[in-house]
Formats: C-alpha cells, sequence, structure tokens
C-alpha cells in the first residue's frame, strides 16, 4: 500500500516556502494549506507581488539602499547636506538612522563588515564604490556608523586607515550602540545620540 | 541556594530531578551512576559553562539534539537549553536575548580531584581556572574574552594568507589590543587578591612550612600594542599571532621551587588552596557565598587535610559534594543524602 502525501503541487509549494528565511517544515505547511483552502488567499496578487519585488527593486547605484530606478530617493534628495556621508553596514540600517531624525547628509551602505572567520574581505563590500564617490564629490565629513562588534571595529578601523589620504573629517557613533550587535537593534534614541556625540577617529588611536 | 535541578538528555540522563538542601548536600553513588554529571549541570545551569569541556556539544546524551537545564536558585527560576544549532535562556520563564542579566545570579566554585592538572598541565588549564573566575568577579570580562578570541582567530586567520594583507591585520589589532589589555589588567587584579588568600587556605590546610607563592605571568611584557607590532617579523614567519593573552600564565611556587617538583600531597592541598581562594574572594566580592561543588576529591585526602578542607570552606556557602562512599566523609556530617545507586 502506498503511503498517502499530499499532491506533487502541493508538496512543491511546501518545498518553496521552507526555503524562506525563518520558515520551517510546519509552518511551511500550514502557509501552503491555507493557500489553497482560504478563500482570503488571493495567490495571484501575492504571486505577482513576489515577481514584481524581484523585477522592480534593485540597489540604488550610489548608496545601495532598495531602490525602483538607479538612484533612490534619498540619493536625489536635494535638501540634504552633500558635505555629510554615513557609512552603514546594510542598507536596511539606513532606516533606523533616517527615524532618528538626527542624520540629514547622505549614505553609503558597505553590505557588510570585514568578517575573515566568514571568508568576508574588504573586496567583498562596496569600498570602490565608496572611494568614487568620495573622489567625485568629497563631503567634509564621514561618518562611520558599523556595528559596535569586533568585525564592524575592525571594518571602522580599517576605512579610517583608507580614508586617510583625502582631505576630509572621519567620525564614529558614540559608544552607547548595544554592544556586539548591528545598527538594527538599536533604538531611535540611543541612535540620535550616538549620532550627536560622535567622535573623531583619530581620538580612538 | 539551588533548590532544585532538572536535567534533560544531559550526558547519560535521560530526564533526572534533584533537590537540594541549604548547607551540605552529598551525591552518594557507584562508579558511572552520573554524580560528575549533575555536579557539572548545577555549574551550566548558573553559570552557562562547563567546568569539563569547552565543547557544550559533547555534554547533550547521545543520539539526543539537545540538553536542558532547570532549576530554582534563589527566587529565580533558571531555564538553558543548548543544542549544536540554537541555545536559549529564560530568567523566570522570560527569555533573555543576552546573558548579562541570568549570569549576575550566581556563582560557582568547583574542586574535583583532576586539580592536580592545575599543577601539572600545560598554561591553558590555570587560564582557564583564571578565565572562570574572572568572569564572575567582573562582568565584561566575558565580552572581553570572546572579543578577544574572535580578533585572534581573525587576525591569525588572515596571517595564514598566501600574501598578508597588512591593513586588515592592523584592523582587527584595534579591537584585538583593547579586549586584550582589559584581560591582562583583569587578571593581574584577580591574582593580586587571590594570592594572600591561597596563602591563607594553604597554611591553614597544610600547616606546611614551605610558603606558596601565585605569579601572575603575562606573555606580553610591554603595552600590548607595543607587544603585537614588535612580534610582528616573528608572527609573519609562523604565520600566527605569538604575542598576547592568549600565552598567559599563572605560575606557581612552593617556597623557592616550582609547584610541579613539589610531592603528590603537596601539590593536592596547592590546588585545593587555590579553589579555596577563589571562593573566598568570591564570597567577599559578591557578599555571599558561591554555591561550592566538589567532586569526589576526599578519597585521595588523608584524614587531617580532609577534616582541615570541610573546615575551611566558608561556612554558610551551600555545597553540593559527590562521593563513591559515604564513609569518606566524616560520620558526624550532618548532610542531606542523594543516593544515586538505586537509580
Ligand atoms: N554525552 C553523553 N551521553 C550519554 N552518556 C554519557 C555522555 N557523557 C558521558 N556519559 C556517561 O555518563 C556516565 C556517568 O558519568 P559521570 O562522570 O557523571 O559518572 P560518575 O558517577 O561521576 O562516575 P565516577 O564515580 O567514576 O566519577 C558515564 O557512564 C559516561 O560514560
Ligand atoms: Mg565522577
Ligand atoms: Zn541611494
Amino acid at each position: 500500500m502506498n503511503r498517502a502525501e499530499y499532491p506533487a503541487p502541493l508538496r512543491s509549494l511546501i518545498a518553496e516556502l521552507k526555503r524562506l528565511p525563518g520558515i520551517g517544515s510546519r509552518s511551511a505547511e500550514r502557509i501552503a494549506l491555507w493557500m489553497v483552502q482560504s478563500p482570503d488567499s488571493h495567490p495571484e496578487s501575492l504571486a505577482r507581488a513576489i515577481e514584481c519585488v524581484k523585477r522592480e527593486i534593485q540597489p540604488c547605484e550610489r548608496c545601495g539602499f532598495f531602490s525602483e530606478a538607479n538612484l533612490c530617493p534619498l540619493c536625489l534628495d536635494t535638501s540634504r547636506d552633500p558635505l555629510l556621508l554615513c557609512i552603514v553596514e546594510q542598507p536596511t540600517d539606513i532606516l533606523p538612522l533616517e527615524r532618528s531624525g538626527a542624520f540629514r547628509g547622505f549614505y553609503h551602505a558597505l553590505g557588510g563588515k570585514i568578517s575573515p572567520l566568514d571568508h568576508v574581505g574588504p573586496e567583498s563590500l562596496r569600498i570602490p564604490a565608496l572611494l568614487q564617490r568620495l573622489r567625485e564629490h568629497p563631503p567634509h565629513e564621514v561618518i562611520l556608523a558599523l556595528g559596535a562588534d569586533v568585525e564592524g571595529e575592525a571594518t571602522s578601523h580599517y576605512l579610517g586607515d583608507m580614508l586617510r589620504e583625502f582631505p576630509l573629517k572621519v567620525t564614529r557613533l558614540a559608544q552607547g550602540l548595544p554592544a556586539g550587535t548591528g545598527l538594527e537593534y538599536a533604538d531611535e534614541l540611543t541612535l540620535s545620540r550616538a549620532l550627536s556625540g560622535r567622535t573623531s577617529l583619530a581620538a580612538h588611536p | 541556594m539551588l533548590s532544585q535541578l532538572k536535567v534533560g538528555q544531559f550526558r547519560c540522563f535521560e530526564k533526572f530531578e534533584a533537590r537540594f538542601e541549604p548547607g551540605i548536600n552529598l551525591i552518594v553513588g557507584p562508579n558511572a551512576h552520573g554524580k560528575t554529571s549533575l555536579l557539572e549541570a548545577a555549574c551550566l545551569l548558573l553559570r552557562l559553562q562547563s567546568p569539563r569541556t569547552s565543547r557544550l556539544g559533547e555534554i547533550i546524551r547521545h543520539n539526543e539534539r539537545g540538553l536542558l537545564v532547570d532549576g530554582h536558585f534563589k527566587a529565580a527560576h533558571l531555564q538553558f537549553y543548548y543544542s549544536p544549532q540554537r541555545k536559549k535562556l529564560a530568567l523566570d520563564s522570560v527569555e533573555q536575548r543576552t546573558a548579562s542579566e541570568y549570569l549576575k545570579l550566581g556563582r560557582v566554585v568547583w574542586f574535583s580531584n583532576q586539580d592536580v592538572e592545575l599543577v601539572r598541565e600545560g598554561a591553558d588549564v590555570r587560564r582557564r581556572f583564571i578565565d572562570f573566575v574572572a568572569s564572575q568577579i567582573d562582568p565584561s570580562y566575558r565580552k572581553a574574552l570572546r572579543d578577544y578570541e574572535k580578533c585572534l582567530r581573525s587576525r591569525n586567520l588572515l596571517l595564514k594568507a598566501p600574501v598578508p594583507r597588512w591593513r586588515e591585520i592592523q584592523a582587527f589589532e584595534e579591537p584585538l589590543v583593547t579586549a586584550g589589555e582589559q584581560l591582562i589588567k583583569s587578571r593581574h587584579a584577580l591574582i593580586t587578591a587571590l594570592r594572600p588568600l591561597a596563602q591563607l587556605a594553604h597554611a591553614n590546610i597544610s600547616g606546611a612550612r614551605e610558603k606558596l607563592h601565585l605569579e601572575y605571568l603575562p606573555n606580553a611584557a610591554a603595552p600590548l600594542a607595543e607587544a603585537l607590532a614588535a612580534a610582528r617579523p616573528e608572527d609573519t614567519r609562523l604565520r600566527m599571532t605569538t604575542a598576547g593573552p592568549h600565552r598567559d600564565d599563572l605560575q606557581l611556587l612552593l617556597g623557592p621551587a616550582p609547584a610541579t617538583l613539589g610531592s603528590e600531597g603537596q601539590q593536592r592541598t596547592l590546588v585545593l588552596s587555590l579553589r579555596l581562594s577563589a571562593a573566598r574572594l568570591l564570597e567577599a566580592h559578591h557578599a555571599e557565598p558561591p554555591l561550592l561543588l566538589l567532586d569526589d576529591i576526599f578519597g585521595e585526602l588523608d584524614l587531617s587535610r580532609r577534616a582541615a578542607l570541610l573546615e575551611q570552606l566558608p561556612k554558610n556557602a551551600q555545597q553540593i559534594i559527590t562521593t563513591t562512599r559515604r564513609e569518606w566523609l566524616p560520620p558526624e556530617l550532618q548532610a542531606h543524602v542523594l543516593d544515586l545507586e538505586s537509580r
């Protein structure tokens, strides 16, 4: 006797869902069954949204934030201060800084941090794009807003060393970010304090 | 005080629950019945660390996925789940994102019949002792140690590249030095504080003529940043970091002579004194004695040393003592007994 199992289309949906981050077998099965059974599941619109996001969203070619065009609205915002550039690890770090309201300059997301143990070297980060930006539109101040863990620290020092040849001030967020976590976890008040109390990198030899 | 301890899929235990009383608790049972494992569980519950191994994976019962320790310490309910994929800790049923609040609760000093390795084995064993005590004195020590080890592994990996990239290596030296300097400072302070306490305990147990002396031997003589810079040619040649607190040692002397030359009995007395000094220091620092876990240490002590040791233990500390034979302890000892024989 064959063991009963779900029909192939349902199984393949479950298999696809299981690949999503944070979704295990149980949740994948529950979502798939809901898709099949619920009158509110609207699979076409979900499918359209998924397709669309992949087609329409790309990293902004200047700052790395999520964008529908080559350049994102942040980079096109002429009311911002072009003399301030804030460097973050991930594009997702930009939103918390924006929400804090304490920063009115431009951003540059590296796409990660130097982490030899995870085989991430400077060559896998958006550093060449950063250097090009600095040459084309030199700011007065570059703010390093990287995580407070050892890789974030090391990346700050790496960039600080590299930026020495540019005629600009390099500062970093004041201490006060939760230790060992990225910006993602910092609340708005902490961020705004960290931004206003930023310190010159030279003061941290 | 630890009133209840439950373990799940922990070494030889599928599931086991023990109750403890204030004062002295004896765990009695034949070999391989899980006496040491229960002590280890108590240590893991309070400190999230095993005194026997740094690889928690090996504590998980064979062919099981993860272990659980769960217990009541003072008024708090502590729970720790560990599997290679996932760690989870909860304080009064509230899951904790970091261990900092959790670790504030209780302190532990571990005595074991294997302790002579502190004298006989390499410096890593003595560093583990120092680290275990230091992180119970200074809450930021644990983070410094982890940061240091991570920077060290990163730097060593970078040094192994066919052509080492010094800008990256130097970038990791910054946090390495910050964490390393903190370790050196804390270790120095710790050993300075332990020294007189260990000497006193030593004199009391042995009545010995020779004086015990502890000396911190930091590997980096100069400030760490300078030592690191000076070692660069060597590091480049050997492709690893040769200077720094990962090579520190604790020197143990009996009178003028290294403790390695001492007799069996002298060495056992010495390590007991070390552990006792840790207990005394933790008691003084936190105004509360640590939980004392004594694993099978009475077998190798003569009668007078057994009595002297019991006498030296902080009076109002809760103690859990394992032994294969009840008669190794003084018959008049008032103790709550947990018998594993019938298990
Ligand atoms: N991960 C594991 N899974 C299953 N069993 C284990 C595991 N680790 C250790 N054991 C077993 O647990 C048993 C109990 O070990 P434990 O060291 O606690 O015994 P003990 O009562 O202290 O013995 P002794 O008196 O010899 O010191 C041993 O038989 C050991 O082989
Ligand atoms: Mg044992
Ligand atoms: Zn942009």
